[in-house]
């Protein structure tokens, strides 16, 4: 509760979601690693930029009942594995006015399913600063929400033609 | 904190005209203990600030027809100390006397408590198990909803933009019911439960059998839960080990608590079990002392 | 924003000139030179910075300084009288109940409400009351022993 800007890790929060997406592999793949197109399916996205060949900045909005935090940052593709159908970014945003952030690691892997391809997304989410003080476990039902959501974006789009 | 303005109106209706005027960027404030630490923590910033403390006719604790009214600026401790509250609601007393210290319950009102929707708060969870009504007001006019209703998510209620809680109804028990609010708190690091259960049981002219019961659950999810199948269970039935264990197993798959410092959702799932074990033994025994004492 | 306030404190009436933003604490130490009250955590928890207002305690780090507009506040600086300090000041000198002094203000002021809302607690309503004020030198026996001796010396 101390009023100083310093950020102080909280416990990283892991988790996973899985969800049915009704397209071949090969077509969600090449979708996925179009970042900016892959950014307008996640809710609460407001501006997507590339920096460079891998890297990207952005801004999030997430809100809780009345507390609106708003995410600045970068997202970087680490690993790109057609041949394994895996990929791996890493996400560093911080919310100015709050003082916190979150820090994630992601961790896509496609496997072919029912009807298209079973998309899994590992995360590993840490909280930091006054955030994460007040509102850990809420963030991740947040998290789990807004990956859920974003999964039914992609499907939407994807079925689309996007 | 934010800059912000402020007014202090005399009556509700200003008060809801100036929230209609400034929307979003407007907030009302009452007891403000939950809101200023917010502020301070620049977790909220609203532009406008209207406060509720001058306006009459809304901090009253009244009967009226067998129900008692607690408008929505009562303050906790004056729940707390309340004679009628006292006499005919001694759970609920006993509720608002749990919150935090004796300095936090003198700002603290009624209607700032519902209106923040933390699941974690003692009063909502007696107050849904005691089947009270939370009174709403409106530039639309005024509404009236379940508290069991209310309670939309973490730090979300049914409130619509512009409208304020006035007060709350909570009715009277029926014939030889008991209640018994259950805060189960290990840690002092901060005064939120780990658990808490109110259940009221009310009885058979027998004394024996449950006629009706009411389970609520606090700190269990994101909002206060009221645990209808395990209610269900009991109807009928006398309080035995065998049915106990039955509404435990029934809260278990009733909740879905979040981890955190105050426990794991796990830990947290098993002593909801146990807790509600004992707030309907508390509940049942007063229950059976009450019917013993009518004619 | 900036608004005009008038209040009484310890008796004597102010007006004073605030951001809506200020506390209370902040308006009572910083435009009104009372620095008795302490801010300890700034989050209503500790009690350092407990003041009466209209004779009830608060959490004044949490209450916004307008909100005390046309109210009465009481600090630790308003309970001495004239010639001796206030029984319950007294009663904790006499029983060594501080070390550092910094929740002390806060301490002798929720002693002094105690007292004045029941005057003669028991054990378990001095520590019931007493809850919200915290320190971390003494151990909190000897300001039970003060708040005990206080309350035995008033009603001799």
């Amino acid at each position: 509760m101390g009023r100083g800007e310093g950020f102080v890790a909280h416990k990283t929060v892991t988790f996973t979601q899985e969800c049915a997406i009704p397209v071949e592999r090969e077509r969600l793949w090449d979708f996925l690693m179009e970042v900016p197109k892959v950014a307008r399916c996640v809710p609460g996205i407001e501006s997507i930029e590339a920096v460079d060949a891998s890297a990207y900045k952005g801004s999030l909005r997430v809100q809780v009942g009345p507390i609106r935090l708003s995410l600045e940052g970068t997202m970087t593709v680490e690993e790109q594995d057609r041949a394994a159908w895996r990929a791996r970014m890493r996400a560093e945003a911080n919310d100015r006015r709050v003082g916190g952030g979150i820090r994630a690691r992601m961790s896509l892997t496609l496997a072919p399913g029912e009807g298209g391809t079973r998309l899994r997304i590992e995360t590993d989410l840490a909280i930091l600063g006054r955030i994460g003080e007040f509102g850990q476990p809420v963030i991740k039902k947040k998290a789990d929400a807004l990956l859920e959501e974003f999964a039914h974006n992609l499907g939407s789009t994807l079925r689309q033609g996007g | 904190m934010n800059a912000f303005e402020y007014a202090a109106p005399r009556t509700l209706d200003e008060a809801l005209a100036v929230l209609g005027e400034h929307g979003d960027e407007a907030r009302v404030i009452a007891g403000g203990t939950a809101l200023v630490t917010m502020m301070r923590q620049r977790l909220l910033s609203p532009g406008y600030l209207v406060s509720l403390r001058e306006i009459s006719g809304l901090d009253r604790i009244e009967a009226a027809n067998g129900d008692v009214g607690i408008g929505a600026l009562v303050t906790h401790r004056e729940v707390e100390t309340s004679p009628l509250v006292q006499e005919r609601i001694p759970v609920l007393a006993d509720t608002f006397r749990r919150v935090a210290s004796v300095r936090i319950r003198n700002m603290a009102t009624v209607g700032g408590a519902l209106a923040h929707a933390d699941p974690n708060q003692d009063p909502p969870v007696t107050l849904i198990a005691l089947g009270a009504r939370v009174e709403i007001r409106g530039a639309g006019g005024r509404r009236e909803l379940p508290v069991e209703e209310f309670f939309h998510d973490y730090y979300e209620s049914a409130l619509e933009p512009g409208e304020v809680v006035t007060g709350v109804v909570v009715p009277r028990l029926p014939a030889a019911s008991g209640a018994a609010y259950v805060k189960f708190l290990p840690r002092t690091a901060d005064d939120y439960a780990t658990v808490a259960v109110a259940a009221t049981v009310s009885l058979e002219p027998d004394g024996e059998r449950c006629r009706a019961a009411r389970i609520a659950l606090g700190s269990v999810g994101v909002t206060p839960i009221r645990a209808l199948a395990a209610e269900g269970l009991l109807v009928g039935q006398q309080l035995g080990a065998e049915l106990l264990l039955a509404a435990g197993e029934a809260i278990t798959g009733a909740v879905d608590p979040l981890n955190d410092h105050r426990g794991s959702a796990a830990y947290k799932k098993e002593m909801a079990a146990v807790m509600v074990g004992r707030a309907l033994t508390q509940a049942w025994d007063a229950a059976r002392a009450s019917s013993r004492t009518r004619p | 924003m900036n608004r005009k306030i008038r209040l009484t404190v310890n008796g004597r009436a102010r007006a004073v000139e605030v951001p809506t933003s200020r506390t209370l604490l902040d308006c009572l130490r910083n435009d009104l030179g009372l620095t008795g009250s302490k801010e300890g955590c700034g989050v209503g928890v500790c009690g350092a910075c407990t003041v009466l207002l209209d004779g009830k305690m608060i959490s004044s780090c949490i209450a916004l300084a307008v909100s005390a507009d046309g109210h009465e506040v009481t600090t630790v600086e308003g309970l001495a009288g004239d010639e001796r300090l206030h029984p319950v000041q007294q009663a904790f000198i006499d029983a060594g109940g501080f070390q550092c002094g910094i929740c002390t203000p806060g301490q002798v002021v929720a002693a002094k409400a105690l007292l004045d809302a029941i005057p003669s607690p028991t054990d378990a309503e001095i520590r019931e009351w007493m809850l919200g004020n915290l320190c971390r030198c003494t151990g909190y026996y000897k300001i039970i022993e003060s708040i005990r001796a206080a309350a035995q010396r008033s009603r001799a």
